[in-house]
């Protein structure tokens, strides 16, 4: 699990040109909140886009996608239960 | 690298000048020309290079169409570079006596079918971090005459669609850029009787018609690698008139 969330983390700094490592977002850092990483809804569809190519995730709506893009920590979850199911 | 280049109102004037004119810049270049009843010249087209030239069946008001032309391209091809939204019809009259189907009509076609198929294609290219749209709008669209408040109505909207798209995919390398023609010596401009014809042109600086191939060349462009850096821009081609 440890290694899916850095993989998530690379693929948000290198997709979204974010000025940061990887190492640097914590893993239960609100994604979109002012008080986390404040991204933007042009960072959420690009996030989603890059997901769906990387892991297969396809979120099936803006209420699936709120819930599962919150944090590292909940796109791991979506993506490892997608795995194992 | 070959390109994936797909074209809707294939069948018009202005939409074979485009095709041409991306036929003629590469021979890497593949088109899908988009069409509905009206198909003769595009299928005429197409003849002449099977290889290269490929029909869609493409209604453009309809997403489960867009969604199905663009499966078939990606199946054959796995990508789409360039999608030109060309499609859309007038059909004028004074607002106080236009119907309702005139106004709808138009719009879908000239508006909603632009915002479908930007929808359509936007996650493929973005995932491909590499795309073109070009949004075939009007002169209308900033200088509107009277009588064609749906059309000039939807060529705006296409405009406003444009720059607000262009800024939601511009960090995935997708640029969305439209292009206003003037007056265009096209079969819709035949319709014009000669009286109207002659005011037309004497409004023209150039006192001239735009060529179609002058516009086509404008749309291969802003495809092209030279125009990386340009988005969200509108492109009037209308020989000085507004």
């Amino acid at each position: 699990m440890d290694a899916l969330k850095q993989q998530i983390r690379e693929l948000m700094v290198a997709e979204l040109m974010l000025p940061m490592s990887p190492d640097e977002i914590a893993t239960d850092t609100p994604i979109f909140s002012p008080q986390g990483l404040a991204l933007d809804s042009v960072d959420a569809l690009q996030l989603v886009v890059a997901l769906e190519k990387k892991f297969g995730l396809k979120l099936a709506d803006a209420e699936a996608a709120r819930t599962t893009l919150h944090s590292v920590d909940t796109i791991a979850n979506a993506i490892s239960s997608r795995v194992t199911t | 690298m070959p390109r994936q280049i797909l074209i809707t109102g294939a069948n018009g004037g202005l939409g074979l000048a485009i095709a041409n004119a991306f036929l003629t810049e590469s021979p890497e270049n593949h088109l899908w020309l988009g069409v509905r009843s009206n198909r003769d010249a595009a299928t005429a087209l197409a003849a002449t290079s099977p290889d290269r030239i490929h029909l869609l069946d493409l209604d453009v008001t309809s997403s489960a169409s867009w969604e199905s032309a663009i499966t078939t391209v990606t199946t054959a091809s796995s990508s789409l570079d360039v999608l030109v939204n060309n499609a859309g019809h007038h059909q004028d009259s004074l607002l106080a006596t236009m119907s309702d189907e005139a106004w709808h009509g138009v719009l879908d076609t000239a508006l909603t079918g632009v915002f479908l198929g930007c929808r359509a294609v936007t996650r493929l290219m973005m995932s491909q971090r590499n795309g073109r749209i070009i949004n075939i709008s009007s002169l209308s669209a900033l200088l509107a005459p009277a009588g064609q408040a749906n059309y000039a109505a939807a060529k705006a909207g296409v405009l406003g669609l444009t720059q607000s798209f262009s800024k939601e995919v511009a960090r995935a390398g997708v640029t969305v850029n439209s292009i206003c023609p003037g007056y265009i010596d096209t079969p819709a401009l035949a319709d014009m009787n000669p009286e109207q014809r002659q005011i037309a042109l004497s409004r023209v600086p150039m006192r001239r018609f735009g060529k179609p191939d002058e516009i086509a060349s404008a749309v291969v462009f802003l495809a092209s690698p030279a125009a990386a850096y340009i988005t969200g821009s509108t492109l009037k081609i209308d020989g000085g008139l507004f």
